[in-house]
């Protein structure tokens, strides 16, 4: 499309500059379509992944709130109220190794797990009933 | 001397013309090009805004080909490549500083987070500013939220006009961007056993995700070398 | 004279573009290197 005659550049390109330019404009647009792709997929793919739709997305925060604090008696409150205390605060039951640089210890979670724990945790609550 | 003087008017009637077309031109690619960003800029609804965005682009390439004197096409990327990056950048951190305690947030977010990048599902929500309780995460929030992106938003909008303060405050802002690159990253890797312990894809995913909103680094060598007089006072 | 100056600039500018590129990429490489050997060495 840029070919070596001056005429030929786009307004703002000087001949020294016009490849660079052409390589500019080929990454921004590569940019765009990843940003786009992206964004697209995230919110689908992050919803399949923590296990929607076999759990509400209720459901989903709380089992993410369960792993978090490594505390299976956390629920999520929806709809949070609206100048409530900030839902973590206080908390007590988060499994860390504190200083200068904390290392969390919280569980790994794979794909669909949080159905799996769920599950898991119903089994043992039965159980114990 | 007459003759000249009689082909004058008729000459800039023809220039008028032809400038009145081009912005015309310019604008009815502009709409589509500003509606398939914004929808872009949304996230999640980007599929539906990227048709939108290239209808622009061949309209503008469609008028540029019909000699009308429209933006060069690599400011129009430029600038609306920078619109929405500023937007999705803005959205994430926005959420985590005023809405983290919405639902999707805290299903969302902190999903994103447990996926690549700890930062923001340890200790999700337990600060009393609510959100991310990474160390230094909202002091970049904070710090970034207004005094980058929106600054850099409104240099984008001034670049598209092809403004002189639109190049110029585009050049500083994307600067600005630079100091978040290197300083956001260095504070990732000091505290990397927050961010990524137990994390379902660490390092790569947040690598992976995170590098596409490298634009400023495009957008410095273009702004640095394109040739000043074509943006206006 | 004008023209050599201009060309002069014209190849310093480009050759501190070039430098910055580098030296940003090559930040951002580095980085993510230390990460990655952090990955490899840490329980992650």
């Amino acid at each position: 499309m840029n070919t070596a005659s001056t005429n030929q550049l786009p307004l703002g390109t000087t001949p020294p500059y016009a490849r660079l330019h052409k390589w500019l404009q080929r990454g921004l647009f590569v940019c765009l379509t990843a940003l786009v792709i992206e964004g697209t997929f995230t919110v689908p793919f992050l919803l399949l992944w923590y296990g929607w739709p076999t759990l509400s997305v209720v459901e989903v925060c709380s089992e993410l709130q369960k792993v978090r604090y490594s505390d299976d008696s956390r629920e999520c409150l929806f709809p949070y109220p609206l100048f409530g205390p900030a839902e973590g605060a206080g908390q007590k039951t988060a499994q860390d190794e504190w200083g200068v640089q904390p290392t969390p210890r919280y569980r790994k979670i794979g794909f669909r797990d949080l159905i799996k724990f769920r599950n898991e945790r119903l089994a043992r609550q039965a159980k114990a009933n | 001397m007459t003759t000249s003087a009689l082909s004058l008017p008729n000459l800039s009637n023809a220039y008028d013309d032809h400038q009145e077309k081009s912005r015309q031109a310019q604008r009815r690619a502009d709409r589509w090009l500003m509606s398939g960003t914004i929808v872009m800029g949304t996230l999640i609804l980007g599929l539906i805004g990227f048709p939108l965005f290239l209808r622009g682009l061949v309209l503008q390439v469609r008028a540029q080909r019909a000699g009308l004197a429209v933006r060069p096409m690599v400011c129009t990327l430029l600038g609306y490549l920078v619109i929405i990056d500023s937007a999705l950048n803005s959205i994430g951190w926005s959420l985590d500083m005023v809405a983290h305690h919405t639902l999707i947030n805290r299903t969302i977010l902190t999903a994103w987070g447990n996926m690549v990048d700890g930062g923001y599902f340890w200790h999700y929500n337990e600060l009393w500013i609510g959100g991310s309780g990474a160390p230094g995460e909202k002091a970049w929030e904070i710090a970034l939220i207004p005094v980058v992106f929106c600054m850099r938003l409104a240099a984008a909008i001034g670049f598209l006009q092809m403004k002189r303060w639109g190049h110029q405050w585009l050049i500083v802002t994307c600067w600005f961007g630079v100091i978040i690159w290197v300083g956001y990253v260095a504070n990732m890797t000091v505290f990397a056993d927050v961010r990524f312990t137990n994390v379902v894809f660490p390092v790569i995913g947040w690598w992976i995700y995170d590098i596409f909103y490298i634009t400023p680094f495009l957008a410095i060598p273009y702004l640095h070398t394109v040739n000043r007089e074509i943006f206006s006072d | 004279m004008n023209k050599k100056r201009s060309v002069d600039q014209d190849t310093r500018r480009r050759r501190a573009l070039m430098v910055f590129q580098i030296l940003i990429y090559g930040y951002l490489l580095a980085l993510f290197l230390i990460q990655l050997h952090m990955y490899s060495v840490r329980d992650w």
